[in-house]
């Protein structure tokens, strides 16, 4: 069962960053391990794109555990925006370090210089995890001020974004507002193979 | 390139203004301990002497060899500029001393003697980039606000016949909105850039604004700052916090 909403989350995403710039994945927190692989399987899939994601649900080090060894994924880097603020000091060569999740301009600054590291005809995209957890550590107006300023410049540079929302009970009201800011919407449910 | 522009090199502040400084022009930077004064200033020397302009830079705050290793760290930095001649560093205080100038209060004539050495140094030098870090500190050993006043004016009014752009560095106290210790310094400025702080969360953010630039259609708007080991960098700021902060303060 698991690997058939895996394979088939993994289709849909990869359909859907074809077509679209932007998708937003709604989902709720049981299903967050499947959908984390079937993202590391897109990218893997691509490897010839350059991949960052930001990661603020859990810190890089857990995405070292839950896919071990990350060298198989050489395309993607990771913009690690917790670990250092919960005390955790380790370097890695495949993962940019933020002091705090409060820091949203300096997340843009990292994710714009990743890119520009990229070969210039790469393809680029963009995973932001997740929306919810950010409006843990900021204002939910400025979570949105800073998904629209990310979105508009991703849109620009011509870089595809990816941003997941966990779901908790009923839609946040802020949650809503953001999420149909992107060109596509996935909604993640126990039916949904 | 815009022969009439300085470009700093740091790409967001060039756009900000348009380009970059009118050639010529006297910059204060202008913030407190740890805002990044002494780092933008020598990404901006760096900057230049790679694209084969000369710069100096006069320290008075930090001991040569302190600032030197602060600047081994970062990647713009390239010590080959100080030893091919393209940036000369020196420390103020050495040259006071040597000058007979170790006195706490110049007077006028003391002064005039200073002034005269900065810029046949920097004639001499070709300089077409040079900072003073800081300011303040050399103010300090003025007398009175005519004496700063006269130094200032005279020292941008040369440099900027020679098409030399001078930063000067000008201390404030953390999280005041003024510009200098004297309240002289910016009035004589051609443009003034604040180096600043805001709170989020318990974090402080690192900020950057063009109070003012003569000469240029420049952006007015806060920009958040990062130092990192590729220098200075800049992305605009969230405004949304800093509004609602102000509305409750006013409601208050």
């Amino acid at each position: 069962m698991t690997t058939t909403l895996v394979e088939g989350l993994k289709e849909r995403i990869s359909t859907s960053i074809s077509m679209y710039e932007s998708l937003g994945i709604v989902l709720p927190g049981t299903n967050y391990i499947d959908l984390i692989q079937a993202l590391f399987g897109c990218i893997r899939e691509h490897p010839n794109d350059a991949w960052v994601y930001i990661a603020v649900t859990r810190p890089f080090e857990s995405f070292t555990k839950m896919l071990g060894d990350l060298s198989r994924y050489p395309n993607v880097t990771f913009v690690d925006c917790i670990s250092r603020a919960s005390g955790i000091v380790r370097r890695d060569e495949q993962c940019v370090y933020i002091e705090s999740p409060t820091m949203l301009e300096k997340v843009v600054m990292e994710v714009m210089n990743l890119f520009n590291k990229a070969p210039e005809n790469a393809g680029k995209c963009l995973i932001l995890d997740s929306l919810s957890t950010l409006m843990i550590y900021n204002d939910p107006p400025l979570v949105i001020e800073f998904f629209y300023h990310l979105l508009n410049k991703m849109r620009s540079e011509n870089i595809h974004t990816i941003s997941l929302v966990i779901e908790e009970g009923e839609g946040d009201k802020y949650i809503n507002k953001m999420i149909y800011l992107n060109d596509k919407i996935l909604k993640v449910r126990d039916t949904f193979i | 390139m815009n022969k009439d522009k300085c470009v700093t090199g740091i790409k967001e502040l060039d756009i900000q203004m348009d380009g970059g400084i009118p050639v010529g022009s006297t910059v204060l930077i202008v913030g407190s301990s740890g805002s990044g004064k002494t780092t933008l200033c020598m990404q901006f020397l760096v900057n230049g002497a790679k694209m084969g302009e000369k710069g100096v830079f006069f320290t008075i705050t930090e001991p040569l060899f302190k600032l030197m290793s602060n600047l081994e760290k970062f990647e713009f930095f390239d010590k080959s500029l100080i030893d091919n001649g393209m940036i000369t560093v020196i420390d103020l205080r050495i040259l006071f001393e040597r000058m007979g100038l170790d006195v706490e209060k110049y007077t006028v004539e003391d002064a005039s003697a200073l002034l005269d050495v900065i810029k046949d140094i920097a004639k001499e030098l070709e300089a077409k980039r040079l900072v003073i870090d800081s300011i303040t500190a050399l103010c300090y050993r003025l007398q009175s606000r005519e004496m700063i006043r006269d130094f200032i004016f005279k020292l941008g009014t040369f440099l900027a016949t020679i098409k030399c752009t001078t930063f000067l560095t000008s201390e404030v106290p953390p999280r005041e909105f003024k510009f200098s210790q004297y309240g002289i310094e910016e009035f004589i400025s051609d443009g003034i850039i604040f180096l600043g702080d805001v709170e989020r969360g318990g974090d402080l953010i690192r900020t950057l604004q063009i109070i003012k630039m003569r000469g240029v259609n420049h952006s007015r708007a806060k920009y958040a700052m990062s130092i990192t080991s590729r220098g200075i960098e800049l992305a605009p700021l969230l405004k949304v916090e800093e509004i609602s902060s102000l509305l409750s303060r006013k409601v208050r």
